[in-house]
């Protein structure tokens, strides 16, 4: 009767024994590894402490022009460029700028390396079907696994702070680039293709001519989804030491200060929306350009 | 007179009861609390006063806060093992003046306590690292990632009250001055597993980390002497453990130091009074609790386990604490 009634499992010394021979391996590879995988991401932590001091450096009112020019170059909006200045001036009024900068810094590096990382990806799973059904489960498991399952090996390896963190962010960011760049490349009407292949168009041609231009729309929505999605890890990215606006989001969590996690929590929304709007715009104003010059 | 007729009753019924009760030790609750040590030393004591002592102990799930609030509002549960009084000082001692709770036994474990830590190895190669003022001369010897020509020092994560203990001490040091850095790991893990990434390199490690925790004992990592004396409860209840703004002179000091008391409730103290001569000797060593942690962390053991291989173990450590019989009826049991 014990057969319905209790699942055939592994003995739990087994089991035990199990857990504690993958640890120590882990353990074991990372004191033998753990040296020469770090040195391997140095650059990119030098390069990330570099940006990060460069920005809280730089003297505010120059920031605040490089943000209104990138703002208004992305979306030709002088509405969006005043809000998005008027923004950063209330939340550098409220205490936050220095933070607000590791954040950007952060964040803005994690989307350039998961756009640099995602559409090539993308491009990938559109031409070879075989290479799509491999990834996607990947990226269901990157979109669900709980951070600190493999946060905590990552820190293991590289220690703790901010190349971890943008490991981290880059994870839970990169599924969307990459889905929605492989979706608008397959969702390139079949029949313009086929006029491409009748002009006589290489594979470089078609993708680079035809297929990424008609799949901008698609594309932009994934940059613009890992962004959005970059920037809800900073809170994750902080419990790992990574500076930012989430740590006091974290100090607010674990002590009731209400006031400081809605602040910087508002902070982190404010920049989540000039980002997006910002992104989207500019995406849109790719397109209507392209139309524009279809239909002269 | 009905009504003293009923008194006389409920007295009488009370002696029969409190009578039977201190023969047999009787029905004891003891909270199991949410950590590994304290829930360790709820196990054994339920062993060695069930096997030993003839009571029956139902154990009762509880954190520091809500079982503490239950025994002094409502005696139960009878005995809370390891009851770090920080938190609850006041009542606490309130409760004691009035006589409802008792300190059965003060710091039963040794060795016990927050503060900054350093592997043992570092203090191998570098016999001069006596105090933290020795480190403090040396940020050299702990290179911080960000800027090698500095020393790091890992604080507290973000948002415990040490944060400000640690952010307020770093100051009071002058540690900025002296070269050093400090790090915010963000949460616990990222400080375990800063440490563990440190010293499972061989790397020097600086940073807070309290006892007895697996951590501690795994890598046996040494607890350093400030070099300075506590410099009183106004520097460090009126500065250093309040806000960066709210503390705007903190002077050196050593860290407050934690009290942990095994508390029972009046009843407890009456029905077993036996029992109370073992708690009066019931002394972990730090090393051996860290053992015993670093057993459970390994073997995922839950508190009954790991208080088993505790009496197996470590038989020299708690034959001493009750008489040879009492002994030898737990092990035999065992």
């Amino acid at each position: 009767m014990d057969f319905w009634t209790e699942i055939p499992s592994l003995g739990k010394r087994d089991l035990r024994d199990l857990k504690k021979g993958i640890d120590s391996a882990f353990k074991g590879f990372s004191r033998k590894y753990g040296d020469g995988i770090e040195a391997f991401f140095d650059p990119l932590y030098y390069f990330l402490v570099w940006l990060e001091k460069l920005l809280i450096a730089a003297p505010w009112p120059i920031i605040l022009i490089l943000v209104a020019g990138l703002s208004y170059l992305g979306s030709r909006s002088w509405r969006l460029s005043v809000g998005s200045v008027l923004s950063f001036i209330v939340i550098g009024y409220f205490g936050m700028w220095k933070d607000m900068m590791a954040t950007i810094s952060l964040i803005s590096v994690a989307t350039v390396i998961c756009i640099a990382i995602g559409i090539p990806i993308g491009i990938l799973m559109s031409r070879y079907d075989r290479v799509q059904a491999a990834i996607t489960p990947i990226l269901d498991l990157m979109q669900t696994i709980p951070i600190f399952v493999y946060l905590l090996p990552v820190v293991m390896l590289l220690g703790i702070g901010r190349v971890p963190g943008l490991i981290a962010v880059c994870v839970y960011a990169l599924p969307p680039i990459i889905r929605l760049t492989n979706l608008g490349i397959r969702l390139v009407d079949k029949e313009i293709l086929e006029a491409a292949d009748a002009f006589g168009s290489s594979y470089r041609q078609k993708l680079f001519e035809v297929q990424i231009p008609l799949a901008l729309p698609n594309i932009f929505a994934g940059v613009n989804q890992t962004i959005m999605m970059a920037l809800a890890m900073v809170v994750i990215a902080s419990m790992i030491g990574v500076k930012g606006l989430g740590m006091p989001v974290l100090q607010s969590i674990q002590n009731q200060y209400l006031t400081l996690g809605l602040m910087n929590g508002l902070a982190i929304v404010a920049l989540a929306i000039i980002f997006d709007r910002v992104s989207q715009r500019y995406g849109k104003r790719l397109q209507a350009h392209r139309y524009g010059k279809d239909h002269e | 007179m009905k009504k003293i007729l009923f008194s006389a009753v409920a007295a009488a019924a009370l002696t029969t009861f409190a009578s039977s009760a201190s023969a047999g030790c009787g029905q004891i609750s003891m909270a199991d609390m949410n950590w590994p040590s304290a829930t360790l030393m709820a196990n054994v004591d339920k062993i060695i006063l069930e096997e030993g002592y003839g009571c029956e102990i139902e154990m009762v799930a509880g954190a520091t806060t809500t079982t503490f609030a239950s025994m002094n509002e409502k005696g139960q549960p009878d005995v809370a093992a390891e009851l770090w009084i920080n938190a609850v000082r006041e009542p606490l001692f309130a409760a004691m003046d009035e006589g409802r709770l008792h300190s059965a036994r003060k710091m039963p474990i040794t060795d016990l306590g927050e503060g900054w830590w350093v592997p043992d190895y570092t203090l191998a190669k570098h016999p001069e690292l006596k105090t933290v003022l020795d480190i403090l001369a040396r940020p050299d010897l702990f290179p911080a990632k960000e800027d090698p020509s500095k020393g790091e020092f890992i604080g507290c994560p973000a948002g415990w009250g040490c944060q400000l203990s640690n952010i307020n001490l770093f100051r009071a040091f002058e540690m900025e001055k002296k070269g050093w850095i400090l790090i915010d790991p963000g949460s616990q893990a990222g400080l375990d597993a800063s440490m563990a990434k440190a010293v499972e390199r061989g790397d020097n490690w600086f940073g807070y980390y309290w006892a007895p925790t697996a951590p501690v004992g795994r890598y046996k990592m040494q607890m350093m002497d400030f070099g300075v004396p506590f410099a009183g409860a106004d520097n460090w209840d009126g500065c250093i453990a309040k806000a960066e703004q709210d503390c705007a002179d903190p002077k050196p000091s050593s860290w407050t130091e934690s009290e942990v008391h095994t508390v029972v409730t009046t009843n407890f103290k009456e029905q077993a009074s036996e029992a109370m001569d073992y708690f009066s000797k019931r002394i972990y060593p730090g090393p051996v609790m860290g053992q015993m942690l670093v057993y459970m962390d390994d073997n995922q053991a839950d508190g009954g386990d790991a208080a088993i291989e505790f009496l197996l173990s470590h038989e020299d450590v708690w034959t001493k604490w009750v008489t040879p019989e009492v002994a030898a009826k737990v092990k035999a049991s065992l």
